[in-house]
């Protein structure tokens, strides 16, 4: 067992792991951070995608001491304290998230993407998400809800139309998970 | 501490090649050596002086392009001077795996990225059922059938770009530092398939930098991301005003063990035009000289006829910049 | 109307049609009167699944879990002689270790072939066939503690070939005769002629005549499959899983482990994407079971991506030929189907398989004659099963292919072809399957307009085409797997005082939006806000029984028993409310948050008031509802209700591609999708259904195969690549544009009108792709995948 340090989604955390650990391994068994999934477990579908100092990476190659004295940030960091992160609510707005399991991935490269590209174009969102194997969507609602983020982080704000209210979410409960 | 531990420790950069091979326990080192915090090994700057251009086939101006070994793929293929001078390099690096992997990924690592063939990245229980081969516990080579030689292949896109630019090497380890061409770094042994020792660690590339010449790069590969190369091509020319060759080197990867430089090229097409016709013969002769082997589990007879389509791409490529 | 994006952005390619088909519209409320039903709403766990809050299996962390982990087999097929675990059980921190003879009793999805273990017992039969277990106090020690499990094998001839499989006239067969004399090499053989073929052949103007070939390809799901096991001592067993079918998991663990039915629990957390690899039974299932059974600790299993692949279940390769006849005008005569599947090393769904193989065929075009002949054979490779559109895309692909080529001969566009041939609403089949909405015509019409196909078919310059396809498929499977006359689907509503409706929902979440469907019935039918509905879902122990996520079944059966159940609750609301205000209770209506007065919009109180009313009258509130399917849909032949459906839908695609001569690269621009679902309950989410399976029809035609390294490449049997990096499925970079073109053909037997969206229009892409390619240059593809080197060298051969 290793202690490592972390600091992930703005927290200090400190961790005993197996010395092997992947930061994938420490984020999901260590600090229980589970949204970011394990699809593959050596780098070939990007469902692991955390961004560290900035860009995206892939935690399940990653050593955690790796990412000692860097800024980890999980798909679990990006919202606004109760407020999801812009790409997250299209997400859900736009349909972009099926079964869920590489939607982690996809956001955080996605956030780190408009986080360097406020205004990407269609072509410039595929590139970024070119290490994102996603098997439901053929990625077309992906594209429509980053795009759709990116205009609502731009100021031009498109919520629905004025005379509908927006439907709410309805928290779904699979007892036991 | 690479010497101290000897073959126990490997160096570990981005470590987007050693993990998944720690993982398919091809690679069982008890430690490795992070090389993260070595400033050193940082940074993307001209050089000018006796410290440029060493490298034999490295004439002109004595100014050089220094890459850090630390470099990131992503920050090589974006880099402004990269680009300007060395586009082929910078699409390369740019086309290496996927996105976040390049942001992991160095320029360092990639040049000692190690061979691979269907039969050897492999889980271990797959290798187990398998009867191992020749290149990780195991005696015999299934590609070719028989023993003493691994031809798994060279899958390392930036390499073939600095070989043909010119590029040479630094390396350190317990002795000291020693600079080697790219194009004396790799040999044909596909279990270990360079001259680096293994307590030794390559630092940084240095890449000449000379007016009027172009490069281009062509990777072949049934996916637009995330795969490895099943051929690829760099091409590198200097150009005289008019348009004339003055020089040309094409370098193939991704079959064998070890780049392959091409030979013949410089008869066909020096002092005369980049015009179809030769780049149509300049195709024939990489063809001749390239025979890829079942290593990857694609065609090998369509990638030996994808090489004179991507020689002749990437070479069209040279003559419109 | 038109568009369905209320929400302005929200599916803004989607275009909506309704189709002209006679009578279905008459028999459900106009679509306008709907308020929830049809509109583009969020998902009841979109929020949950973009925040990292969702949790799947291996998101669950017991107390005292144990790990483990599976042996598998190094050879594609031996006799197990002997297992020696006691050097695995004397390891620190091994806790147990189970082999095949702890859990002795067959199993197989389909009663009528149960031919698997939990673990093999006492012969092997594909690379990677588990045969010892353990479990650790970490996955660590659990990996360690395989090593030290010795093994005895006598090694057996393994088979590749399913023609090879089939012509063994002697043992070691890969299974027992089922009767002496039988080649136990053969899971199921089916043949079966409506009309007289020979003589509809005979009187052809054209008989096409081809032989193709479909790879196998396997599912993919992002998430590895996942089971946690907890014995809790008092006879209890409880096991979560990736699965989607936990009622049939439910029903195995009890029989195969002996436990009491009503001791076992199964908890479907939201499983990370399907595709049908998770419709069955696996070994880590029993495995955590058992396991937690010795040990009276929670065990956890997770696959690795490599167990992915050997566990497959995924689409069987198939040799097909196929005689097709057509008269002078185009319409079809007579069809004959010869089929060789590769079925891998156990039944699964086989047997299934080989009838969808013929019976799925027969529509939409009308046929007079059809005569197919099918064979499954076992194989020494990991079993194949159900994918995305069971059985019948592999047919699909290869008859479209011939259409076109009928088509050409007789100059007819390939459009105005599939046109003649149409079969018609409420009809039936020539194998005599009942067909009742068909939005076909609208599906052809929609693709030839937005595609402009008339301009570009045989028109565009060489290296780049347009094809087109259509197809048909179930929406449900009209049988349960085990014969039983109880409901497919069951749901149960509960309601609070607060105004908040809970849904006891057995459905499997697999990414459909099933749990959301049912919310989108629940507020329509009430009148509540959707955000007042909870939906409980996943656990056999208090919600009723559905029979999972298959055969497109879930939306059509769970939604018409959602109907039920809220119809019966809204009577009693309405009835309370009536008696209140001294009204009829059908001028009662609820809607909007609010029960109204109809024509009075000034008589109204909010729902909330309406429930307590209504509870203060009748009870506490609650209701139950489910669907079974209608019996006269079908023929009385043996097989006849294999391929039975309450309705069916229908597809057609057009894609367009662009082919690199000199490199074999073919490039598929875009996709038009154009799918009869009946009624798009969310036009969002039938959207991303249409283009998920138009994207993996895709990927099956020019890049995926599951295939298995020969004698000469090392070994026998061994799985080419299973890992992400060398199976590959394409990137974002590599999809086509994908174009939703919705028809609402409005069933009169769906919910609203709604139909099955999620496999059917995965069909025409492959078709539709191989077709492009030949108007593009001039090559037919007849065997998949079409990567690069094959189209090259199928370009070579004809001297391009």
């Amino acid at each position: 067992m290793e202690v490592v340090r972390l600091r992930v989604n703005g927290d200090e955390r400190v961790c005993g792991v197996p010395a092997h650990y992947t930061l994938l391994e420490t984020l999901r068994y260590g600090l229980g951070l589970t949204g970011s999934k394990q699809g593959c477990d050596k780098g070939d579908c990007g469902a692991c995608t955390v961004i560290m100092d900035g860009r995206a990476i892939l935690s399940c190659i990653t050593p955690v001491w790796e990412a000692e004295g860097r800024e980890v940030r999980t798909v679990e960091g990006l919202a606004e304290g109760t407020e999801p992160h812009p790409v997250q609510d299209e997400f859900d707005l736009n349909g972009a998230a099926q079964c869920g399991f590489c939607t982690p991935g996809i956001l955080c490269s996605s956030v780190a993407l408009l986080d360097r590209n406020p205004a990407p174009t269609r072509e410039e969102i595929r590139a970024a998400l070119a290490g994102n194997l996603c098997r439901c969507t053929g990625y077309a609602k992906i594209y429509d809800a980053v795009e759709a983020a990116a205009t609502r982080l731009g100021g031009e704000v498109r919520g629905p139309e004025p005379d509908e209210p927006a439907p709410e979410a309805t928290p779904v409960e699979r007892v036991g998970a | 501490m690479l010497a101290e531990f000897g073959t126990d420790a490997m160096p570990i950069a981005g470590g987007t090649d050693l993990m998944p091979n720690m993982k398919h326990r091809l690679f069982t080192p008890a430690h490795v050596v992070a090389l993260k915090g070595i400033r050193a090994m940082r940074g993307i700057e001209v050089v000018e002086g006796p410290g440029a251009g060493t490298g034999t086939r490295a004439p002109g101006t004595g100014t050089a392009l220094r890459i850090g070994a630390l470099e990131t793929l992503a920050d090589v293929a974006a880099n402004p001077l990269v680009r300007h001078h060395f586009p082929g390099l910078a699409a390369a690096a740019g086309l290496v795996a996927g996105p976040q992997l390049r942001n992991m990924g160095t320029i360092g690592g990639n040049v000692c990225l190690d061979t691979r063939c269907t039969y050897y990245n492999q889980t271990r229980f797959w290798r187990s059922a398998l009867g191992y081969c020749l290149k990780k516990d195991g005696t015999v080579c299934h590609v070719t059938g028989v023993g003493k030689k691994c031809v798994a292949a060279h899958s390392a896109d930036t390499p073939p770009n600095l070989i043909a630019l010119g590029a040479n090497l630094t390396l350190a380890g317990p002795h000291g530092e020693r600079v080697m061409d790219a194009s004396d770094f790799f040999v044909t042994d596909g279990i270990w398939n360079t001259r680096r020792a293994p307590d030794e660690i390559v630092t940084g590339v240095t890449i000449p930098i000379a007016r009027n010449r172009r490069s281009a790069y062509g990777k072949l590969r049934q996916r637009n991301s995330i795969d490895f190369p099943l051929l690829s091509v760099a091409v590198v020319g200097d150009f005289g005003e008019t348009g004339t060759v003055k020089r040309l080197t094409g370098v193939v990867s991704a079959l064998g063990a070890r780049p392959r430089v091409l030979a013949g090229w410089s008869d066909l097409a020096v002092g005369g035009q980049l015009d179809g016709a030769t780049i149509d013969a300049l195709a024939a002769r990489a063809h001749a000289q390239c025979r890829p082997l079942d290593n990857l589990i694609v065609d090998a007879e369509w990638r030996r006829a994808m090489v004179p389509v991507y020689v002749r791409r990437a070479l069209e490529e040279l003559t419109v910049s | 109307m038109s568009s369905r994006d209320a929400a302005g952005r929200v599916g803004a390619r989607d275009v909506a049609r309704r189709a002209t088909g006679p009578d279905a519209r008459e028999t459900v409320r106009p679509g306008d009167a709907l308020s929830t039903i049809g509109r583009p709403m969020r998902k009841v766990d979109g929020l949950a699944k973009a925040t990292g809050r969702a949790r799947y299996t291996d998101d669950i962390r017991l107390p005292g879990m144990l790990h483990g982990k599976i042996l598998r087999s190094p050879h594609p097929h031996a006799r197990i002689l002997a297992i020696d675990t006691s050097r695995a059980e004397a390891l620190e921190g091994v806790h147990a270790v189970v082999t095949g003879r702890d859990m002795p009793t067959r199993y197989g999805i389909i009663p009528w072939t149960p031919d698997e273990y939990p673990l093999c017992v006492d012969r092997v039969r594909y690379i990677g066939d588990g045969v010892a277990a353990v479990a650790a106090v970490d996955e660590d020690t659990a990996i360690a503690a395989l090593d030290l499990i010795d093994v005895a094998y006598e090694e057996l001839p393994a088979y590749l070939d399913p023609h090879e499989a089939i012509a063994a006239d002697s043992g070691p067969y890969i299974h027992e005769p089922r009767k002496p004399g039988w080649n136990g090499n053969v899971t199921k053989v089916v043949n079966l002629e409506f009309g007289d073929v020979e003589a509809g052949l005979g009187d052809s103007h054209v008989v096409v005549e081809g032989d193709y070939f479909f790879e196998g390809t396997t599912h993919t799901p992002i998430e590895p499959h996942c089971a946690i096991g907890l014995a809790e001592g008092n006879g209890k067993l409880t096991v979560w899983s990736a699965t989607q079918v936990p009622h049939y998991l439910h029903r195995e663990l009890a029989r195969v482990l002996e436990v009491d039915p009503a001791q076992v629990r199964v908890i479907q957390p939201p499983v990370g994407g399907a595709f049908g690899g998770k419709s069955e039974p696996f070994d880590l299932e029993f495995c955590v079971a058992r396991l937690s059974m010795m040990t009276g600790r929670p065990v956890k299993i997770l696959y690795t991506r490599e167990e992915v692949f050997y566990s497959h279940r995924g689409r069987h390769p198939f040799h097909m030929r196929y005689r097709t006849g057509a008269s002078r005008d185009g319409m079809l005569t007579s069809v004959d189907a010869d089929i060789v599947m590769d079925g891998g090393a156990y039944a699964s769904f086989g047997l299934v398989t080989t009838y969808y193989a013929g019976q799925l065929l027969t529509a939409p075009y009308r046929m007079p004659a059809y005569r197919f002949h099918s064979t499954r054979a076992y194989t020494n490779k990991p079993a194949c099963g159900p994918k995305r559109g069971h059985g019948s895309v592999q047919p699909r692909f290869a008859f479209e292919v011939q259409l076109d080529r009928i088509a050409e001969k007789l100059d007819i566009d390939p459009i105005e072809l599939r046109r003649r041939n149409f079969i018609g609403a409420n009809t039936r089949t020539v194998n005599d399957l009942r067909i009742t909405s068909n939005g076909f015509l609208e599906c052809l019409d929609e693709v030839e307009r937005a595609s402009a196909w008339k301009r570009k078919h045989r028109r565009l310059p060489f290296g780049r085409g347009v094809g087109v396809a259509g197809s048909t498929y179930i929406t449900g499977t009209n049988y349960p797997i085990y014969p039983n006359d109880m409901p497919q689907s069951g749901i149960q509503l509960q309601v609070d005082r607060s105004g908040r409706v809970a849904v006891f929902s057995g459905a499997s979440e697999i990414g459909q939006g099933v749990d959301s469907m049912v919310a989108y019935i629940v507020a329509e039918e009430l009148g509540v806000p959707l955000d007042h509905v909870r939906v409980l879902a996943g656990d056999t122990d208090f919600t009723p029984v559905d029979l999972g996520a298959y055969s497109s079944r879930v939306t059509f059966m769970l939604g018409n028993a959602c109907i039920d159940a809220a119809r019966k609750l809204k009577a009693q609301v309405q009835e309370a409310v009536a008696a209140e205000w001294g009204v009829k209770p059908r001028e009662v209506l609820l809607a909007g948050g609010l029960a109204v007065r109809a024509g009075d919009t000034g008589t109204s109180m909010p729902v909330r008031d309406a429930f307590n009313l209504a509870e203060s009258a009748v009870g506490t509130l609650g209701a139950t509802g489910w669907y079974n399917t209608p019996k006269d849909v079908h023929g009385d032949y043996r097989g006849a209700t294999i391929g039975a459906s309450p309705a069916f839908s229908f597809t057609a695609h057009v894609a367009e591609v662009e082919v690199d001569v000199e490199t074999g690269f073919v490039t598929v621009d875009r996709i038009w999708i154009a799918h009869d679902c009946g009624r798009a309950l969310n036009p969002v989410l039938v959207a991303g259904q249409m283009e998920g399976s138009a994207y993996m029809g895709f990927a099956e035609a020019l890049m995926e195969e599951q295939i298995f390294k020969s004698e000469d490449q090392g070994r026998v049997g061994l799985h080419n690549a299973p890992s992400l990096l060398d199976y590959r499925i394409p990137t974002s970079l590599d999809t086509p544009a994908l174009e939703s073109l919705i028809v609402e053909s409005i069933d009169p037997e769906g919910p609203y009108g709604a139909k099955e969206a999620g496999e059917g229009p995965l069909h025409p892409s492959i078709p539709a792709i191989a077709n492009a390619i030949y108007d593009a240059v001039g090559v037919r593809m007849d065997s998949l995948p079409f990567s690069p080197p094959r189209v090259w060298r199928a370009l070579r051969s004809v001297g391009r």
